[in-house]
Parts: C-alpha cells; structure tokens; sequence
C-alpha cells in the first residue's frame, strides 16, 4: 500500500487498484479526483480498462500482464502528485449547471407529508430547500445512470426509509441522508421520494449510454408547474398505496 | 439470413453471458458475464470460438433446444446428463466437457444436474444477439431495462452466425491444455483472498477468527452475490463513504455475516471490505450451492496474479 499525505493506493485484486482520498464529501477534493481520473485516461491510457469513482475513491481496472502492481502504483502515485492545486482545477474545469425541472406537487412527491412531519419544516420549506441550490455530482452507479448529488441543506437530513419501497418511478427526484438524486429508471428504492422530473437521465442514440449527470459535474433542480411539466411530457405517477390504502 | 436455436422447454434459468462489460461500470451498468468462467472459456475453445463468444448459460439445466439447421455445440459445466433426439427415435446421451453436431430439427436435452448449477452451450461462431456497450451479457438485474434484450424463456429464439459453422467440422475440434477434475474442489472450498487494509488492522486474534472457521453458502446466494453464514468475527463497523466494489469483494454488512460480491454485483457498496477473493476460485464458488461450505485462506497479490495468468494460459 502507498500512502502519500492525502492518497492511499492498494492492491485490491489481482487487476484492480483502490485510491481512497480522506474521508469526506467535499466538492473541492472530488474535483480534483476528477481531474486526476482524466490525468490518468489521458497518461497511462494504454494499460487502463475502466476506472470508477465515487466521494472520496477511485478504483482503476488495469492490464496487469502488462505492468507489475508495484510499477502501476508508482506510476499512479507519480501522475497524483503532478495534479495541479484546487484554484487551478475551479479555473479551467467547465463550469456548466445541468438545471434539471421538478414538478413538486404533494401528488408528485410521495413522502413530502411524511418528510414535514419528520423535519417539523412545511412543504414549501422542503422544496425551497432543496431547489436552487448547487449540488456537486459525486459518483454514478446502483443503477445505470442514477447519480449520487450532495450535499443536501442540513436541515433536510433524514435516514433512508426503513423498508425500501418495492417499485418507484422512473424521474423520482429523492433525497436522504445528505445526498439527493433522481431516478433514471423505474426500480426498488430506499430514498424519500419529494418530486418528478421529465427529463431522462440519460440518452441512448448512436447505440450508445451517455448520462445526463456525470461525477464532476454540477447540478441545480428548479420548480416547475403542473402544466410545465405536463407540457415536457411528463406524466405524475401516483402512489397507488396512497390510493388503495 | 439467421438460422435459430430455439427454446423449446424451460423450467430452469437460462441466460445469454460472455465475459461482460467490464468498460461500462462507471456509467452504472453491472459488469455482468459468465459466472464460471473455466466452463465458459472450456467450451468456446472446444468449438475455436473467440473467448469472448455468447454463450448460453443454464442453471439447474432443464431446457429443451431446437436448431433450424445443423450447428457445432459445446457443453461444459453442470452434468445435465444432456441427451440428443432425432424425431422418433430414442434420446442418445452426449458426453460434457464435449463438443457435439446438432442436426436440424433434433432436440438437445439438459435435465437436473446432481450437483454443481451452471452449465454452458456455447454455438460456433458464437450467439448473435443484441450487443449493447460491446457485449452480449444479459443482466437479471437490468433486465426491464430491457438494453442487451430480455432474458430468454420458453418459446424465444436466439440467432446463429451460420457462417462459421458451415466452415468447420468436427475433426478440427481442439481439447483445451486442462482437466476438469484438476479445476473444481470437491467438500470445502477453499477461497484464497487478498486482505484489504481493514482486515489487516483487524487484531491476530480477529483475523484468526475469519479464517479458522468455514461457512455455509445461504439460499439467498445469487449472481449477484454469495451470502455466508459462521460464527460471528465483528459487527457493526463505522460505515464508510460509498466506494466503487469489484468481482470478490468480501462485504461485511452491520449484522456480521460476510457477502461474496459476484459478477452481478452494484458498481458501487458502502459497506466494508475485508478483502478480495481471487477470480479463479471465484469461478470454482459459482459452481457451489446453498448448503455448501467455504473457508478463507489470506493469499498474495503476485501470487493471485500468476494463478490468473496461467489461468488464461490454459486457454490459448
């Protein structure tokens, strides 16, 4: 294991490498995690098969018929340390925000009640907390194309839900603990559902998968009306509990 | 102009795998892909088959198939006491680890193997289904996402590259460098690891604990991951951030009973990591059911490394 003052390298199996940065959720570190997963793509390309990210982590899938583990975390450890300082990073990192709409009607946003009561704040405080606010991309992944957002107003903390809804909609926009999401696809789920949104998460022409949001990139929701998000084609998708129960 | 192998009878599982999309778990996707690995690459090489081929993978074999033209078949994997028919006349049986010619209009029989779960049928030329991010991998856990095509049932069909087989024969069938009987483990499988930096922390007595004592694979055990249960070594460690997980992590969930991630795994777990099974016995831990017993043996990087080399090596 190499150990710089902010980076650990391991050998995690016989062709994959974990970096583990400190334990945090700070924009300012995953940008340069970001900047350093490009660094590397961009360097050792050639012994490279994927690379993954996440908060404060970096797992590197490499060729290692290729390059001894010893060489390749060196090598890793050399292209960290050549990662310019944070003001460098903010200057030449594009800075577009990716506005995603979000119809927050009660009907919409199934545990909105249930969130008021728990938070002791009003609907429209939740929402006003959640909207308009930067949130930093931290990491894809639990399904293909959900992207973890973070971090959430304290206020709006709140544990996951105990027991997981079995199917939730595709465009749930949720929240819990201090992160905050949207839902690419319908699926089981565990956050606290506050809205709907009719933008897909990702695009699939040229047969390819490209998300909407990926890590390093910077995310705002807005609210939208009824009519505005019917008018984008979205369609409110009911909690048929709230209906039958 | 396809020719088809059509599924006539289901009542096991059947799936389409090849090595996965490995390149496409930063977008979310599982990596997917055969789960044993030794039996996938047994039968594409027996047929000359790219590695990397589709195949199908079947569980607990019971499933009937149909060719619309004569095609080269490869088993491997579970025993399914597979059979041949040819319209009236009585099944003959065709051996595993084999490769056999399927005439149009026969019927090949897997039923319910003694003991392992996977087999694998693999087709020259490979099966032509739907690519997607470079793969031909069916995932059970994005299967409404519908990308690589449903998992198959009874009643589909899967195309074949008839090319290839009217090009080849059975004489030029090539036995792979390996044994079968020197690959799997019968009783106790013995899993070598390599420790993270958590369980090298761990005190002497901690880490003796986790390798001084076996496991029974739980019935929840899926492709996704197998779930033991033993004597209780730590429970409620601090959680950490979520961090991106690979094939083999060993997961250690509040409760204490370990998780074996396997090639349906999420691409990314909050739980700690104890460690990383390596790939070959991974594929040996596929083949083993609920029931079954496990152990841990600490193990070297360099080393895991070459066992996955000459691994590869028994296939080229």
């Amino acid at each position: 294991m190499l150990v710089d003052h902010n980076i650990s390298i391991q050998g995690n199996s016989e062709n994959t490498v974990l970096i583990v940065w400190p334990e945090q959720i700070c924009a300012k570190q995953h940008q340069a995690i970001s900047h350093y997963q490009q660094l590397l793509k961009q360097q050792l390309g050639h012994f490279l098969l994927e690379t993954v990210s996440s908060y404060n982590s970096l797992l590197v899938y490499y060729r290692f018929e290729l390059i001894s583990y010893e060489q390749f975390s060196q090598q890793l450890l050399t292209v960290w340390q050549s990662v310019p300082d944070a003001t460098v990073i903010s200057a030449i990192t594009a800075k577009n925000t990716i506005e995603i709409p979000v119809y927050y009607g009660t009907e919409a946003g199934w545990d909105l009640h249930y969130l008021s009561r728990e938070l002791a704040l009003s609907t429209d405080d939740i929402i006003a907390l959640h909207a308009n606010t930067i949130y930093h991309a931290y990491a894809l992944g639990f399904t293909p194309g959900f992207c973890y957002l973070a971090s959430l107003n304290p206020s709006l903390k709140v544990a996951r839900r105990s027991k997981p809804r079995f199917k939730i909609p595709k465009g749930a926009v949720a929240i819990a603990e201090q992160q905050t999401a949207v839902y690419p696809s319908s699926s089981p789920a565990g956050w606290h559902i506050i809205g709907q949104t009719p933008t897909s998460m990702f695009d699939l022409s040229h047969d390819q998968f490209s998300p909407t949001i990926s890590p390093g990139q910077q995310v705002i929701f807005r609210a939208i009306s009824y009519d505005q998000y019917q008018a984008l084609g979205g369609i409110v998708v009911l909690d048929q509990q709230c209906i039958t129960g | 102009m396809h020719n088809w192998l059509k599924i006539i009878g289901l009542k096991g599982l059947v799936s389409i795998q090849d090595l996965g999309r490995l390149s496409s778990q930063h977008l979310g996707f599982t990596a997917g892909g055969a789960a044993d690995e030794y039996a996938f690459r047994f039968a594409n090489s027996l047929l000359g088959n790219d590695q990397n081929n589709a195949c199908l993978e079947v569980t607990l074999g019971q499933i009937e198939l149909q060719a619309t033209c004569d095609c080269f078949i490869a088993l491997a994997g579970a025993d399914c006491q597979a059979t041949i028919t040819q319209q009236s006349a009585p099944p003959q049986p065709i051996k595993n680890w084999h490769c056999h010619l399927l005439k149009k209009d026969q019927i090949i029989t897997l039923h319910y193997p003694k003991n392992m779960l996977h087999s694998y049928i693999a087709v020259k030329g490979g099966l032509q289904s739907t690519l997607w991010l470079k793969s031909r991998s069916q995932s059970w856990v994005e299967n409404e996402l519908g990308f690589a095509g449903n998992i198959l049932r009874a009643g589909d069909q899967v195309a074949l590259n008839s090319k290839e087989s009217s090009l080849w024969s059975l004489a030029q069938a090539s036995q792979p460098s390996t044994s079968q009987a020197d690959f799997y483990e019968e009783g106790l499988l013995h899993l070598r690891f390599i420790p993270s930096s958590l369980f090298l922390s761990l005190t002497s007595h901690q880490q003796k604990q986790f390798i001084e004592q076996s496991y029974v694979i739980e019935a929840q055990s899926n492709r996704m991951g197998y779930r033991l249960h033993g004597n209780i070594v730590l429970r409620q460690l601090p959680s950490t951030l979520s961090k991106p997980v690979s094939y083999g992590n060993i997961q250690l969930p509040n409760q204490g009973q370990p998780i074996i991630l396997m090639k349906e795994r999420q691409t990314i777990g909050g739980y700690p990591i104890f460690g990383t099974v390596i790939q070959t016995d991974l594929f040996r831990l596929s083949q083993k059911r609920p029931g079954e017993k496990i152990c841990f043996i600490a193990f070297k990087l360099a080393q895991a490394q070459a066992q996955l080399a000459a691994f590869f090596q028994r296939f080229n």
